[in-house]
């Protein structure tokens, strides 16, 4: 495993460090003391390990496809931004637009998201051990969001074809978001998917599977129809 | 683009290094605004005097100034601790009467002078250019006391000069003072109601509205709690704002959490800050943060 110590270093010096460590043939770089930097870790288009010994700032990962990427702290805004394919986790918290306008891969927040959780995700799963905040899930065209706690408000406004599920309440459920009966198949999704990246929640009985609410879109806002004026005048 | 910054100890230590906590929270904040930077920390008194941070304007004869100043606030009680650093005079007196009739007379002696800060706890310094400077001039980081909150601007809307940098002391409120970060959209509408009230405005900083907004709620009786919790449908726009009485420190998030605002609290103490990276510098690795929600509104008792 290579290190990178980052104090002393700029953020570009600490980003073009990984870069040369992994065309060099590294496949495992751990960041010592990120001291919740901004912009770490960002396109990264290889199949390699990342680790932040410590909290990353705003940015963090994003634009990746293909690394696998472990945060032992929390995150500020914009966590995984855009990404493509690869796996990040974050130990602690995530800040404002986790995993915003993701399209593929796969990001894990062990604690609680903030605001605008997986806005816009075109594709991918995001999966909450926790908590998220206000108006997760807006215009998610495609994608899974699994948040094992409570949501904040306008949950899962005006999507297209994503998915959510939630273990704990749902504060209120945003324009056009209904809540339908998980599947047989859901149900089993959920428990492979929780027991492979939040082990400890289902060992723990602390997430019971059969209790997850799945919210989709209700498909009226997909289509204007004069008849449904009120719908839109609602949404808008 | 502001940083705000804001710390209390709970540990009933009124010589915790709040000034400290404060500048190396807001140092490392320093790149979210260069314009100007600003403390506002309190310690528990002595006596019931009151402490004046007074802006005198120019630096040329501030000094002077100051000196007339001290002079003529004797008719008011017993003026002490009289000094002039750069262009503040600060002061302490053993107040005879209400406060508002002595800053109003402070006031007319010279429209360049105004009371930045008045109270039995509250000090505010602020001015144009970095955290470091601010302490290169006011010390402030050996200041010692129970809490405090503190300000790096990037100005967006209004002049970058003194008066125009935060925090904002409410005036004549003594020690009720806000940090801001964002913007207030029915600024202009509710200055409008304010100044029908008689009330003055010292700059065009729609942050200046919180402090009069806050100081106005708690003289009908609110609690400091109920009265960040009004602001929530009062006030309009982005803003994630700290504010602080000689007893309280709290903070309120718009409703669409548009602001960034993080806080780490353990049993000895509560660090809130735009972003981590302040939080670690100053306390390290050892704590975890999370960023406020919409809405969030949480105050915190001495």
């Amino acid at each position: 495993m290579a290190e990178i110590i980052c104090e002393g270093k700029t953020t570009r010096d600490i980003n073009a460090e990984i870069k040369r460590l992994i065309a060099s043939g590294e496949t495992d770089i751990c960041m010592r003391g990120p001291v919740a930097r901004h912009n770490l870790g960002v396109a990264i288009l290889q199949s390699v390990k990342l680790t932040f010994d410590g909290s990353v700032g705003y940015y963090c990962a994003g634009m990746v496809d293909g690394p696998t990427v472990e945060i032992k702290g929390s995150a500020g805004w914009g966590l995984a931004e855009s990404m493509m394919g690869g796996t990040v986790t974050v130990e602690g918290n995530a800040g404002n637009g986790a995993a915003a306008s993701i399209r593929g891969g796969t990001v894990v927040i062990r604690s609680d998201a903030a605001a605008r959780l997986g806005v816009s995700m075109k594709g991918g799963l995001i999966i909450v051990g926790g908590n998220c905040g206000y108006m997760a899930g807006f215009m998610a065209q495609r994608g899974t969001i699994i948040v094992c706690g409570d949501t904040g408000e306008a949950f899962a406004d005006s999507m297209y074809e994503a998915v959510c599920f939630v273990g704990g309440n749902i504060a209120e459920l945003g324009n056009d978001a209904v809540i339908e009966e998980p599947t047989t198949e859901d149900l089993t999704f959920l428990e492979s998917t929780l027991f492979q990246h939040l082990p400890a929640k289902v060992d723990n009985s602390q997430t019971v599977i059969c209790n997850f609410k799945k919210v989709i879109s209700g498909r009226k806002l997909w289509n204007f129809n004069k008849d449904e004026r009120a719908v839109w005048r609602e949404a808008l | 683009m502001c940083g705000i910054v804001g710390f209390l100890d709970k540990t009933q230590n009124s010589n915790a290094p709040v000034g400290q906590a404060i500048l190396t929270m807001l140092t490392a904040l320093g790149v979210r605004g260069p314009d100007s930077a600003g403390v506002a920390l309190y310690r528990p008194p002595e006596n019931g005097a009151f402490i004046l941070r007074v802006k005198l304007g120019e630096l040329d004869g501030a000094a002077e100034k100051g000196v007339s100043i001290a002079e003529q606030v004797g008719a008011f009680g017993f003026v002490k601790e009289v000094k002039t650093t750069a262009e503040y005079l600060r002061f302490v007196i053993d107040l005879q009467g209400e406060a508002t009739p002595l800053t109003q007379f402070i006031e007319s002696l010279d429209e360049e002078i105004e009371v930045v800060s008045m109270g039995r706890e509250l000090e505010i310094v602020k001015q144009v250019g970095t955290p470091q400077n601010l302490d290169a001039t006011h010390s402030v980081s050996t200041f010692l006391g129970t809490h405090g909150l503190g300000h790096t601007r990037l100005s967006t809307e209004s002049r970058v000069d003194l008066s125009h940098s935060q925090p904002f002391w409410a005036h004549n409120y003594p020690d009720l003072a806000i940090v801001h970060n964002g913007h207030i959209t029915n600024y202009h509408k509710l200055r409008r109601i304010y100044e029908q009230r008689g009330i003055r405005f010292y700059t065009e900083n729609d942050s200046e509205i919180i402090g009069v907004y806050l100081a106005d709620r708690l003289s009908q009786g609110l609690t400091f709690k109920e009265a960040l919790d009004a602001s929530l449908t009062d006030l309009g726009g982005s803003f994630s704002y700290l504010a602080a009485t000689a007893n309280y420190i709290g903070f309120a998030k718009d409703p669409f959490a548009f602001k960034p605002l993080l806080f780490t609290e353990t049993d000895d103490f509560v660090a809130v800050a735009t972003e981590e990276i302040a939080i670690r510098a100053a306390f390290g690795d050892g704590y975890a943060v999370r960023e406020a929600q919409a809405k969030d509104v949480s105050v915190w008792q001495r």
